[in-house]
């Protein structure tokens, strides 16, 4: 083959030849690894594929979906599959072959199947899913203890997102005036940085646990709802270990992504989730206030019933009562009748006696007192008269006495010639009064002799 | 934080037990207002923790930003 062909007029067979041999459309699954679109609305891709392991490539090509149908096929795919077309997903694409001069081969693509790219996706979800599972961490996050008051909140968003001051705003605003204590730990909340970034910020509020009773995740929704940022391993494996609880709020009507799935509770929207907080210390109060009822109530019916008590031993004490408080009134009217009766004389003592008796009283007694006194005097006159004539009697009645005690004074009877005669002392005055061998004394006037009687 | 932090948990678990005492029937009207007290202020405590701001925490939770 001698024949010599310009490099152009190469190409030009290779081109035909390539549209000869493959002149059809074909479904083509592949990876983006680069995607941008340029000023007249062109969108130019690089697709690969990768070996199992995910990092080394395959093969890759270049392609380009025109503005023409990019415009469709951006809506149709971003609306099915709630993903924008970006660098990492897996797409099914219909594209021709072409091959140009300059530019050298591409595809072009006139469709995209998102069909393809949501089962890739659940796929990718539910892979990570068994991991988490099979490592048993899969459900960690959910068991944690949630504070009865979720009040102090690490807030894991970026400033600029809409649903960062969405949840602001809703938490602030509350209507019951609770009050809650916020940090925000800013990082990007998609692209690549999403995975470093969220496992930072992570790091940093378990850095200052006891400051904080949860951490949220949070993020604006609308357009910007590439979920599978979050359908990540390692920012799901961070959440599971989290000692704290984490609520997600990542922007998604439909779906969950991983992070979602392991986290304690997920939420829509930031809205939701502020008002999930909200609600949490509302039944906080709630709960408080049944609990005040709740006491007062039975504090109520304690009181109640103690009065209850108090007013059966009252009704059981009443008869008994009455019993003893008429018994201490028959008591108590008789010693007042007593106390009467005896005022009454003591009155009568005091008050009468002196007033009618008092005078009667003196002048008795002073005429008592001067009667007494004649009648002493009288008496005692009397009394020496009647002294004096007894005594002069008596002196009369002496003198006769003693003349006629002369003449019985023994010793003039002896002198008479009359004897005295004794036995040992005693004066014999009969003569059996004496027996044989007595030894008798015989007193005479001028003196005694003794004899034995024979 | 270096005060002894006020804990709604725990509060809530005194009134609770105080409740529970209050139902049980064995508390006798004299403790009852001792108990009812306690309950009363730990009510208090925690209203207020939900409702009235804490400068010393917002300060704190500013440095951490």
């Amino acid at each position: 083959m001698n024949e010599k062909l310009t490099l152009t007029e190469l190409q030009l067979i290779i081109k035909d030849s390539l549209y000869m041999a493959l002149p059809d459309m074909y479904w083509v699954i592949a990876e983006i690894s680069e995607i941008r679109e340029n000023y007249n609305g062109h969108c130019y891709l690089e697709l690969v594929e990768k070996h199992p392991d995910e990092i080394s490539i395959r093969s890759r090509v270049k392609a380009v979906i025109w503005s023409s149908r990019y415009r469709f096929i951006k809506s149709f795919f971003e609306n099915s599959t709630r993903e924008s077309l970006r660098e990492g997903i897996k797409i099914l694409v219909r594209a021709k072959i072409d091959y140009h001069e300059i530019y050298g081969l591409s595809l072009v693509i006139n469709d995209i199947d998102p069909a393809f790219t949501i089962g890739e996706m659940a796929l990718k979800r539910q892979m990570i899913l068994k991991k988490l599972e099979e490592e048993g961490v899969l459900t960690m996050n959910k068991e944690l203890d949630f504070p009865l008051v979720p009040q102090r909140i690490a807030i894991i968003s970026s400033s600029n997102a809409a649903g960062y001051d969405d949840f602001m705003k809703h938490l602030t605003g509350n209507s019951f005036g609770y009050v809650f204590y916020t940090a925000l730990i800013e990082t990007p909340m998609q692209g690549n940085e999403t995975e470093a970034g969220v496992i930072r910020a992570l790091e940093k509020i378990a850095g200052h646990l006891e400051k904080f009773d949860l951490a949220v995740i949070i993020r604006g929704g609308g357009s910007q709802t590439d979920l599978s940022w979050f359908d990540n391993y390692n920012i799901a494996y961070y959440i599971t270990q989290f000692p704290l609880p984490v609520i997600t709020g990542i922007g998604h009507e439909k779906d969950l992504s991983v992070a979602d799935i392991v986290a304690y509770r997920s939420l829509k929207t930031p809205t939701a989730v502020a008002d999930f907080l909200i609600e949490c210390m509302n039944n906080a109060e709630i709960s408080l206030i049944e609990m005040i009822k709740k006491i007062i109530e039975k504090s109520r019916l304690i009181i109640e019933e103690s009065k209850i008590h108090i007013d059966s031993s009252r009704l059981k004490l009443i008869p008994v009562a009455r019993m003893m408080i008429s018994e201490f009134k028959e008591e108590l009217s008789g010693i007042l009748i007593d106390m009467i009766r005896t005022g009454k004389e003591y009155i009568m003592r005091a008050g009468l006696l002196p007033v009618n008796h008092k005078s009667r009283l003196i002048s008795g007694a002073r005429s008592n007192l001067s009667a007494r006194v004649t009648l002493l005097t009288g008496k005692k006159q009397s009394l020496i008269n009647h002294s004096k004539n007894c005594l002069n009697n008596m002196n009369n009645k002496i003198g006769r006495f003693d003349s006629s005690l002369k003449i019985l004074d023994p010793e003039n009877v002896l002198m008479r010639g009359y004897t005295i005669t004794s036995l040992n002392g005693k004066i014999i005055k009969k003569s059996v009064m004496l027996k044989k061998d007595d030894k008798i004394d015989t007193r005479f006037s001028d003196g005694s002799v003794s004899s034995k009687v024979i | 934080m270096t005060k002894k932090e006020f804990s709604f948990n725990q509060a809530v678990n005194e009134i609770d037990k105080i409740l529970q005492e209050i139902e049980s029937g064995v508390m006798d009207v004299d403790r009852l207002s001792v108990e009812v007290k306690r309950a009363s202020e730990l009510i208090r405590q925690c209203q207020k923790k939900l409702k009235s701001t804490e400068e010393e925490i917002n300060t704190i939770f500013k440095d951490l930003t």
